[in-house]
């Protein structure tokens, strides 16, 4: 990281608590420089997701402090989080599309919301639909869809208004050998041209030869950092 | 721009979820169909009750061997009488013509007798648009103290028993009509919630996307426009068709032929389809607010 420059995403004693005896996350210091590619790992349960959460503001830190680009997620009023969401690109565990509408609608949801003109919707959309390997079925619904597709779909939706960082929860653990190195490939080129990436993920191989940052969740404590 | 998206989205929901969209709307107008039904009725029991009493007029009888230029001025003196539309003057001739024929096969028994025997009388017909059932017993009460006058009558059994079944009426059709309007805002309301938390993972999946709670609520506030607006536009059409079907039939029926039906006034029409429309977008609305927090 650069001297000076402010992290695209800082925690600062951060933990979270869901009920009595319910500790998700534990004590957290993290940070996270603008345009860097980080893996998250741990096993399941170990509050991969929880963290994610926090950054986009689904869930509240029990105690410590958020920030992401530049944002308090403290401070943030209910009119500002859909601004932190926008500058977000998630990539859900469970993708959290709309099953009933095609693939299309799907991913122009995140450009709409933005007021993004329709014909500049259409050619964003198509474009990175082909890119995720589902040009001939952007008028499908969601729910006839393959888990694998459905998958690359979420993706599609999380990268096509071009967030400055993107927080993919597992994003390949539905996919065979093929389609998860193109989707790292994807990520890399993301990364390559600026988004600050922070990946979560169980599979070994995806990290093992990287000389990017892991780091290690485990019973909601960051044990250690590659 | 954003209510073009609206616009869209709306349109693409409606499809999508055409028969729920179908079904709130269809029991938006049963719940309005009631109600609506109910205000025609009461509207028309109303009216009859009024025209009904309206055909009952007052007969002012004189005393005999009134000085006859005394007649025209009586007559201005009750043509100028507040809520009074007609009057007409019977002489004593006149009324022994109305007897006669009245009497038909048995007028010999009028032989002999003097035409001139019945007493005079004015028949007063109060002004429709003024008149009530007070009105009447008031006129009626200031031409009694009049020292020409030797009796009034106005069918005051009947004027009695009108008022009597008009304020029933009248506390009828408020107190149901209130009842009827909750349970309509009611089951509409309910109905309402219930779409719209049969789609709430699509709004927490557009909160997640970066929607704004505008943005997430303008389609919705849209389709409950329309569908408030055609639920009341079936309700009533409903109501003119079966208005109009009757009507007819009254036509036919020579047993009814004086009995008018009459449509809602339009006042009605407006305060049912706006408080329809207003219902939904408020029940919507409402609806939609838990899900828009964080
Ligand atoms: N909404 C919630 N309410 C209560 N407990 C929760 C909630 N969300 C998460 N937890 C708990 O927090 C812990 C961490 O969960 P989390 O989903 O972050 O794990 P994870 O690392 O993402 O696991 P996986 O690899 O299986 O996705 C779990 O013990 C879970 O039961
Ligand atoms: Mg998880």
């Amino acid at each position: 990281m650069r001297e000076g420059d402010t992290p695209a995403i800082r925690l600062k004693g951060v933990s979270k608590r869901f009920g009595p005896g319910n500790l998700a996350l534990v004590d957290i210091d993290l940070e996270i420089a603008k345009g860097e590619f980080v893996f998250l790992t741990g096993p399941s349960g170990s509050g991969k997701s929880t963290l994610l959460r926090l950054l986009f503001c689904a869930e509240r830190p029990t105690t410590g402090e958020v920030s992401v680009d530049e944002m308090n997620i403290d401070t943030l009023s209910g009119a500002q989080i859909p601004l932190l969401r926008r500058k977000v690109g998630v990539i859900f565990q469970d993708f959290k599309l709309l099953y009933n509408y095609t693939v299309f609608e799907n991913v122009a949801l995140a450009l709409e919301v933005i007021g993004l003109r329709p014909d500049q919707v259409k050619k964003r959309v198509k474009q990175v639909v082909e890119g995720v390997g589902l040009g001939t079925k952007l008028n499908r619904k969601a729910i006839q869809l393959s888990g694998g597709e459905q998958q690359r779909v979420a993706i599609a939706r999380a990268v096509v208004n071009r967030p400055p960082i993107i927080l993919a929860d597992e994003p390949t653990g539905n996919l065979d050998r093929k389609r998860t190195g193109e989707v790292m490939m994807l990520m890399e080129e993301l990364n390559a041209r600026g988004a600050t990436i922070l990946f979560a993920t169980h599979d070994e191989r995806l990290y093992q030869n990287t000389h990017r940052r892991v780091l290690r969740l485990k019973n909601g404590k960051l044990e250690s950092a590659k | 721009m954003m209510i073009s998206i609206f616009l869209r989205r709306a349109l693409t929901d409606i499809r999508q979820y055409l028969p729920t969209q179908m079904m709130t709307t269809m029991v938006v107008s049963l719940s309005l169909l009631i109600l609506t039904f109910f205000c025609l009725f009461s509207v028309n029991l109303q009216h009859f009750v009024e025209r009904f009493g309206n055909e009952l007029g007052i007969v002012v009888f004189l005393k005999q061997g009134l000085p006859q230029e005394r007649i025209p001025l009586l007559y201005q003196r009750i043509a100028g009488l507040d809520g009074v539309e007609t009057v007409k003057y019977v002489s004593p001739e006149e009324a022994f013509k109305r007897l006669r024929s009245y009497l038909k096969d048995e007028q010999e028994v009028l032989e002999g007798v003097d035409p001139r025997f019945l007493p005079p009388s004015f028949e007063i017909q109060i002004n429709r648009a003024v008149f009530n059932l007070t009105r009447i017993k008031q006129v009626a009460g200031v031409i009694e103290q009049w020292p020409e006058v030797s009796k009034v009558q106005y069918g005051q059994e009947w004027i009695d028993r009108l008022e009597a079944l008009s304020r029933i009426v009248e506390k009828a059709v408020v107190i149901g009509g209130l009842l009827l309007m909750l349970t309509a805002a009611f089951v509409v309301a309910n109905t309402i919630k219930l779409t719209v938390y049969a789609r709430q993972e699509e709004l927490e999946i557009l909160r997640l996307v970066g929607a704004t709670n505008s943005f997430i609520q303008g389609p919705f506030l849209i389709e409950a426009f329309l569908q408030g607006l055609a639920g009341s536009a079936v309700a009533l059409s409903i109501v003119f068709g079966t208005y109009v079907y009757l009507e007819r039939m009254l036509g036919l029926s020579a047993l009814f032929k004086n009995f008018e039906l009459s449509f809602l006034p339009w006042q009605y029409v407006v305060a049912i389809i706006s408080s329809s429309v207003i219902l939904c977008v408020m029940g919507t609305a409402l609806a939609m607010r838990r899900f828009l927090r964080l």
